[in-house]
């Protein structure tokens, strides 16, 4: 198990950061420095100023009106998603510092058990969305036009949820932020040890295969069509240009 | 046999190789972004009447996506298998050759995509490519030649042209009964150069009401229809609305005026100068707001002559990607006592299925009329009966589908409808 640990959620993890933040540098510069087009490709209406245009840009890419109008259903799968993402990505955050304000407001008790709450709705709308999504994907015109990394992307996404929803639900009232924040932290000094109680339960394994999966998917993440998280900002930009 | 197969690998390779020449950072963002997350789908009328997915938006982009990943993109050359990286063989020329010319370019599907991907940009290298290939429509792209035949033959034209007009002059002067009423051709420093199609039907109407506004006018020698455009060639297309854009620049005109026509507009203001490389010296328009700016500044006398219920259709072109929604509607609404919009309308308006040059291709018009059933349900609903709109193109189409469904609807240009309001001494005489 130690070497499992040693591999995911060590190694695996300065590896996968430095991709990821090397991969995503990357694409950004190949973007800047490819002409841009001379034809303009905005659509009407469009603002008349440069706030405007901006404000718009920000609608058009977090809030995506048009899109919720054609299509609720994926709207809203989209929606929690993302937000569910960003509130995980937030709660994750506990691993380097914990929170301020809250843990005095709610007592240790009590944010444990908000930490518990939230962490809990936004793992399962995750799993949720994800399992919406490949049900989507294997079906009619949507199968057709999907490729193996459609499909890659939403395996690791399962499995990263999957497993995140596993120690919330399993261990989440045994192993607290503060356990993980020990190791974390650790690595953050690169000075890697993994705590007692985490070696010595089988939450060992939980994390050490969701961190694969973390691993996995930020590695991959910069190569993939994920890249929207970024390039979404500019290409809207650019409809209203 | 390996000399067969290296060669051909050659050009494969130099086909894909279109791609990388038309790169642009909006071309790899559209390419990179795309989440096949299929939101377009049903903002496509191909793919909703037809329900096939070689239709649907993301699917024609993908085409060029899977070459682009194979080819191009560091990850999909790495591992194709991941992107179904493709090679631009017979099997896909054929496939995105339906794709590609079949769009009409409304940008519908842009316009509800979360990322505002914009398909028609992707399928103009499409097009580039089938050109390459020796694969561009070929209708298309004699029409497109004949067009600049003509720029550069000018002088073996010229008098036969006039001649023409001068017979539209006639009838302009027996409709307003106005004998000194003109066409006026070649007329250095007018305010106005108005371009309008071939043939006679977008020049009367036009020349009567420019007459009974007293606008310092003068007529382009050449029509503003951009058969280039559509085939997807930009040199071909800049050479045919260089044309009248060095006409205009010639006789030193304040304003550049477009007909009643869905792409002419938007290749004269929105991509032009881009192609040029230029800017124009003078302003763009399109007609329907030089009438709308005639009736509201009073320079013209209509009346709310039409009884009929009447709707108007929003061209792709002139709407969502040219900008004008109100000035059409403002015009109808001011000759018209029932005015029912469509819904959706105007951004969202529905293409027709008429764009993009598809009504010059043969082989497509069944897939054509078929595709404009949105259109049908639309006009349906609204009751109406005259459809206004100021594209030929959708004009011609929409034809077709009245006459197809049974819609009993008058497809009409609003330049005509407007005439038709006007009190006109010749024609009010002639009627009586
Ligand atoms: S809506 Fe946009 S991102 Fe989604 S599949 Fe269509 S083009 Fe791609
Ligand atoms: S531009 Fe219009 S016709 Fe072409 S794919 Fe998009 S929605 Fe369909």
């Amino acid at each position: 198990m130690e070497t499992y640990l040693q591999i995911t959620s060590v190694w695996g993890v300065y590896l996968s950061i430095a991709v990821f933040v090397a991969g995503m540098a990357w694409r950004i510069w190949e973007w800047s420095t490819t002409p841009r087009s001379p034809i303009p490709l905005g659509m009407f209406p469009k603002p008349r100023t440069g706030t405007g245009r901006f404000f718009k840009m920000l609608k058009d890419t977090f809030i995506a009106p048009q899109s919720f109008r054609i299509e609720p259903w994926m709207w809203l799968a989209a929606m929690a998603f993302h937000i569910a993402a960003l509130g995980a990505f937030v709660g994750h955050l506990r691993l380097i510092h914990e929170f301020p304000f809250l843990p005095s407001l709610l007592g240790e008790a009590g944010m444990n058990t908000f930490a518990a709450w939230s962490g809990s709705i936004a793992g399962v709308l995750m799993l949720g969305a994800i399992l919406f999504w490949i049900a989507r994907r294997t079906t009619g015109p949507y199968k057709t036009i999907s490729v193996p990394e459609d499909y890659l992307l939403l395996a690791l996404l399962f499995g990263v949820v999957i497993m995140g929803d596993h120690m919330r639900f399993v261990y989440g009232s045994i192993v607290h932020a503060a356990t993980y924040r020990e190791w974390f932290l650790s690595l953050l000094a690169f000075k890697p040890a993994f705590p007692v109680e985490l070696t010595s339960s089988n939450v060992a394994f939980s994390l050490g295969t969701h961190m694969l999966f973390v691993d996995l998917f930020l590695i991959y993440f910069p190569f993939s069509k994920l890249v929207h998280t970024v390039g979404a900002l500019a290409s809207n930009y650019v409809r209203s240009e | 046999m390996a000399d067969a197969t290296t060669t051909e690998a050659t050009e494969l390779a130099t086909l894909a190789g279109v791609i990388d020449k038309k790169m642009t950072r909006q071309l790899k963002q559209y390419l990179d972004l795309c989440a096949r997350c299929a939101i377009c789908k049903d903002a496509c009328h191909q793919y909703v009447a037809t329900q096939d997915v070689k239709y649907l938006p993301a699917y024609r982009a993908e085409l060029i996506r899977r070459i682009y990943k194979k080819y191009f993109d560091k990850t999909g050359r790495f591992v194709p298998a991941l992107y179904e990286g493709r090679d631009p063989d017979e099997n896909l020329l054929d496939e995105l050759y339906e794709t590609t010319y079949a769009c009409t370019g409304c940008r519908r599907c842009m316009y509800f995509c979360p990322f505002s991907i914009d398909t028609q940009f992707i399928l103009s290298v499409a097009k580039a490519m089938l050109i390459a290939a020796g694969r561009g429509n070929e209708m298309l792209g004699q029409l497109a030649d004949a067009a600049i035949f003509k720029g550069d033959n000018m002088e073996m034209f010229h008098d036969v042209i006039v001649d023409g007009f001068k017979d539209v002059e006639k009838e302009v002067q027996e409709i307003t009964g106005d004998p000194t009423a003109e066409i006026p051709v070649d007329k250095q420093g007018a305010d106005i150069l108005y371009v309008a199609l071939a043939g006679a039907h977008s020049i009367r109407p036009a020349a009567v009401i420019f007459h009974e506004a007293k606008e310092s006018w003068t007529l382009s020698l050449f029509e503003a229809a951009n058969y280039g455009f559509f085939f997807g060639d930009p040199v071909k297309a800049r050479k045919i609305a260089d044309r009248f854009m060095d006409e205009a620049v010639r006789l030193g005109v304040k304003e550049v005026v477009i007909t009643e026509c869905g792409h002419a507009y938007r290749v004269a203001e929105i991509f032009h100068e881009a192609w040029a490389g230029k800017k124009h010296p003078f302003k763009v328009t399109h007609v329907l707001e030089k009438i709308d700016a005639y009736i509201k500044d009073g320079r013209i006398k209509v009346s709310k002559a039409i009884e009929l219920p009447i709707t108007y259709h929003d061209p792709c072109q002139i709407g969502r990607n040219g900008g004008i929604f109100e000035q059409p509607r403002d015009i109808v609404k001011a000759i018209s006592k029932d005015f029912r919009d469509m819904t959706p309308n105007r951004q969202e308006q529905w293409c027709c299925g008429g764009g993009g040059g598809i009504v010059a291709i043969d082989e497509m018009n069944e897939f054509r009329l078929k595709s404009g059933m949105k259109k049908v349900e639309q006009i349906r609903a609204t009751g109406a009966k005259i459809v206004a709109s100021p594209c030929e193109n959708c004009r011609l189409q929409m034809e077709g589908l009245d006459e197809v469904h049974q819609l009993g609807v008058r497809i009409a240009a609003i330049m005509d409808l407007v005439v038709e309001s006007m009190p006109l001494k010749g024609r009010d005489a002639a009627k009586v």
